[in-house]
């Protein structure tokens, strides 16, 4: 026998090892909770039944919603994903200035809640909004020719939230790519546009086509924005059925629905992975450390420069500017006198011992579900992408379709699963980390994928050979190449787990408040004003971390 | 290690005291009433019975209702003591047996129209939809008075959905009930009166001038005339729909004598008196409502049917959904 194979072979058993685990991990975590929810979709009085699901076809409105799910989906998708890559490309490939400031500001709406950004972006563009009354004033209109409450709006407040997402997964793509293959493509006389769509395109397809997916199924499963927009307008989707189907309340038809969009949601996801399999020729052997050469634009630099600025101001700035303003502001839609300013709402808040449990539990449960989610997730990357092994693909699937679960149903089987003995974790804060793995693994499979897609496998090969077991050829070279992509996926799943709602408000218990049912109880009350004034805390801890980090590593982590 | 354990073994000691001298006994609450008013009631409460803790869970009334719901099924309902805007939700708690009877002496005043006759809940605050109005829009004198004249504003008036809100759905109960069928409600879809989620989004909506009137709860617009807001209300004259938000004790709290100190406390007129502070109306007659409120017996309301609307919870909201949403 040859020591190669040796080498294979213990590598192989050390693969199962971590496969088994993930497996059963995910079989308690993942598969038992949602298999319940399944049942209940089966389940009516007298037993099994199909009558829930036949009753969700024989409404027109839910037809209509499902039909409304899926265009404004696809279109907020179509959107996030063009400006997305767009503004990737420009950040991180070009001689544009102020770089590391742009990015910040682009990626500020993500952290904030998306109950409160679409607050926001009523108070600008609301009948009696900022804007519409600016506009109204200058012309001497009735009215503002724009309805934030409208399908319209639900698009666009949609793309602007989910656009974050392909932001950060491009980028990360973008910079770890082999700049020797653009410099090829220009030596060998392609132009820079040439090259950028015959050379870079194809090269961060992957990642495209992932983030696409996740902004896809956070578009379609996401239910504060089209509830609040899309509500007045008597616009539906499948997402605020459920939740009527829930306060009517029926169950089994709420679960059918659930299952409905779970497998809506699932077919841009076989569809993904059926495009995945012909396309391992574009990996890309990325060994060496590379600092992406960046694209002059010569004169057009700054016209180049204002346009981003616009965007970020738009996407990101204005309604946070909005929702700072709400924050001082004695009661929602005073008019902005000085005499109606206070600073009250955040004196009541630094003295509430609440919220400063709520921020604690928070950060806890952020860091913690980013990294057991990361750590699985590079795992199980790891195994289907480039061990290929067998099952590891299944296991992929199992951690990606709770993306397609509602929040509220995630929520659902955290209670049903996790509130008998023998583990009770309901009424603790650890049901709200359970959901929230749940809720995440996605996110980081699905970028930990993109990120190993670009590394090719021959440098892992090189390693082996040159004598490096399995666990060294990870620790040497898989983890420090996949770093930076690792790291983009963290902040992915950390921002959003920092002012988690919809799952947090339905496992809650008194003493494990998080920062987002604070921030929603407020809101729920009328107190817009201090739920503008605690997102807005939440949005400068993020920032003060973001500036730690950054310091810490000397500028290599960020947002 | 020996000395790790001896450590672990005096915290242990001292956790085990600490709980058994602080904490005699908690009350856990689920409820509705605002976070400010609802922990100051935990406060005071706290301050009168030593060795007692009380801990606020406090959401918006549906989500309660669906975290109660949620725990019965699934083995058990966690709160000592629940205190809800949805007050047919509690036939329905009583009719499934989670709830534990209790005759508060403290009960006695509170009118018999508003507490169960065998003790399962006791109203303990008034509540009431009324018609609101921005006062830029609508001067004294030409105020709506019916909820017929509310329909006349249009898209210019709103209310809240009975899906989310509770105490909306208690209207739809009333307006229903009166055996006026769904006649309103239909004519309110024609006129366009929007349907928004839940009261805060309503009054929000009507302070900031979107709306001109709206059907919308009495102690919201009380307080968003304190911070200021060109707001008023109008008691209508076919009558408000008065909501008693009760307060019960839910079957199997181990803490029973605790709840029973708590509900006394609620409906007790130091209780009252925390409530009226915040522009909600007592159920007690020996309490002074706020200033410029009426007494709860002076107040024309439309009868609510409780028990069918508790009974018929989806028919009515499915009901509503079709003629409003669809």
């Amino acid at each position: 026998m040859n020591p190669d194979t040796a080498i294979t072979r213990r590598s192989i058993d050390v693969r199962y090892v971590f496969m088994a685990i993930v497996g059963l991990f995910f079989l308690a975590v993942i598969v038992y909770p949602l298999s319940l929810v399944m049942i209940k979709s089966f389940s009516s009085e007298a037993g099994f039944t199909l009558e829930n699901y036949a009753k969700i076809f024989s409404q027109d409105a839910n037809i209509r919603a499902l039909w409304n799910s899926v265009w404004v989906s696809c279109l907020s998708t179509l959107i996030c994903v063009a400006a997305g890559t767009i503004l990737a490309m420009l950040i991180v490939r070009t001689d544009i200035p102020y770089k590391s400031w742009l990015r910040m500001l682009l990626l500020l709406p993500y952290g904030i809640p998306p109950f409160i950004g679409a607050m926001a972006w009523a108070q600008l563009f609301g009948p009696v909004g900022y804007a519409s009354k600016l506009y109204m004033s200058i012309t001497g209109a009735m009215f503002a020719p724009w309805n934030i409450y409208s399908a319209a709006g639900v698009v666009l407040v949609l793309a602007v939230y989910q656009f974050p997402v392909v932001f950060i997964t491009v980028s990360g793509a973008l910079g770890r790519i082999d700049t020797s293959l653009e410099e090829a493509a220009r030596m060998s006389g392609a132009g820079p546009f040439r090259t950028l769509i015959d050379v870079t395109l194809p090269l961060i397809t992957p990642a495209i086509t992932a983030s696409a997916l996740l902004a896809f199924v956070g578009c379609i499963s996401n239910f504060g924005i089209p509830a609040l927009l899309g509500f007045r307008a008597r616009f539906f989707v499948l997402t605020t059925r459920i939740y009527s189907a829930l306060s009517i309340p029926d169950m089994p038809l709420a679960t059918a629905m659930a299952i409905l969009l779970a497998i809506i949601s699932g077919i841009p996801l076989i569809l993904e992975r059926r495009l995945e399999r012909g396309k391992s020729k574009y990996t890309v052997i990325a060994g060496k450390s590379v600092r992406p050469q960046t694209m002059s634009f010569g004169g057009w630099r700054i016209p180049v420069f204002i346009l981003v600025v616009l965007v970020a101001l738009f996407a990101g700035v204005v309604p946070l500017l909005s929702m700072l303003l709400t924050s001082f502001l004695k009661y929602w839609g005073a008019p902005l006198e000085l005499a109606n300013m206070t600073s009250s709402h955040y004196k009541y808040i630094l003295n509430l011992p609440m919220v400063t449990r709520a921020f604690r539990n928070s950060v806890f449960l952020a860091v913690s579900a980013a990294t057991i989610t990361m750590a699985v997730g590079a795992l199980v990357s790891y195994m289907s992408v480039r061990a290929k092994i067998k099952g590891a693909r299944t296991l992929d699937f199992i951690g990606t379709i709770p993306y397609a679960v509602p929040c509220t149903m995630v929520a659902i089987a955290m209670i049903l699963a996790w509130s008998r003995p023998p583990v009770v974790l309901y009424g603790t804060i650890w049901v709200i980390l359970a959901a929230y793995l749940v809720r995440y693994m996605p996110f980081s499979i699905r970028t930990t994928n993109a990120t190993l897609q670009q590394v090719h496998v021959s440098l892992e090969e090189a390693a082996r050979v040159s004598g490096a077991g399995w666990t060294q050829t990870m620790r040497d070279i898989v983890m420090p190449l996949i770093r930076p992509g690792l790291v983009a996926g963290w902040i992915l799943v950390f921002m959003p787990a920092l002012r988690e709602l919809t799952m947090s408000v339905l496992l809650w218990s008194q003493g494990a408040e998080t920062m987002g049912v604070v921030i929603y109880n407020m809101q729920d009350a009328g107190y817009t004003q201090i739920a503008a004034a605690l997102s807005t805390l939440v949005l400068l801890v993020i920032l003060a971390g973001n500036a730690v980090v950054r310091k810490l590593s000397k500028g290599e982590i960020s947002i | 290690m020996k000395k790790a354990s001896l450590i672990g073994l005096a915290l242990a000691l001292l956790l085990s005291i600490s709980t058994g001298v602080f904490a005699e006994s908690k009350v856990l609450l689920y409820t509705s009433v605002p976070l400010e008013l609802a922990t100051n009631f935990a406060d005071e409460f706290m301050k009168a019975n030593r060795g007692t803790k009380v801990e606020v869970f406090r959401a918006g009334s549906t989500d309660v209702v669906n975290k109660i719901w949620a725990e019965a099924e699934a083995g058990g309902v966690r709160a000592d003591v629940i205190w809800l805007a949805d007050a047919a939700s509690y036939y329905a708690f009583k009719d499934k047996g989670l709830l534990h009877p209790y005759k508060s002496p403290e009960a006695e005043l509170v009118p018999a129209a508003i507490k169960d006759a065998d003790g399962y809940f006791t109203g303990a605050r008034m509540i009431n939809m009324v018609i609101g109005i921005n006062t830029n829009f609508i001067k004294k004198g030409s105020e709506p008075t019916t909820w017929d004249d509310l329909l006349k504003f249009g898209p210019r008036a709103a209310m809240a959905d009975p899906l989310y809100s509770g105490s909306n759905f208690t209207v739809a109960a009333a307006f229903v009930g009166k055996d006026n069928g769904w006649s309103w409600y239909e004519k309110a879809r024609k006129a366009g009166t929007q349907v928004l989620r839940g009261n805060s989004d309503v009054s929000r909506g009507l302070a900031a001038g979107e709306f001109a009137a709206c059907m919308v709860l009495d102690y919201m617009i009380y307080d968003l005339q304190k911070s200021g807001a060109p707001v008023d209300f109008v008691w209508p004259t076919d009558g408000a729909v008065s909501i008693p938000s009760p307060v019960a004790i839910i079957k199997g709290s181990k803490n029973v004598e605790a709840s029973k100190a708590f509900v006394d406390f609620t409906l007790s007129k130091k209780g009252q008196e925390l409530l009226v502070k915040d522009g909600v109306i007592p159920v007690r007659p020996d309490v002074a409502p706020p200033k410029g409120m009426p007494t709860a017996d002076k107040i024309k309301m439309i009868p609510v049917p409780f028990q069918w609307a508790a009974d018929n919870a989806s028919t009515i909201r499915e009901t509503f959904e079709k003629i409003m949403h669809q």
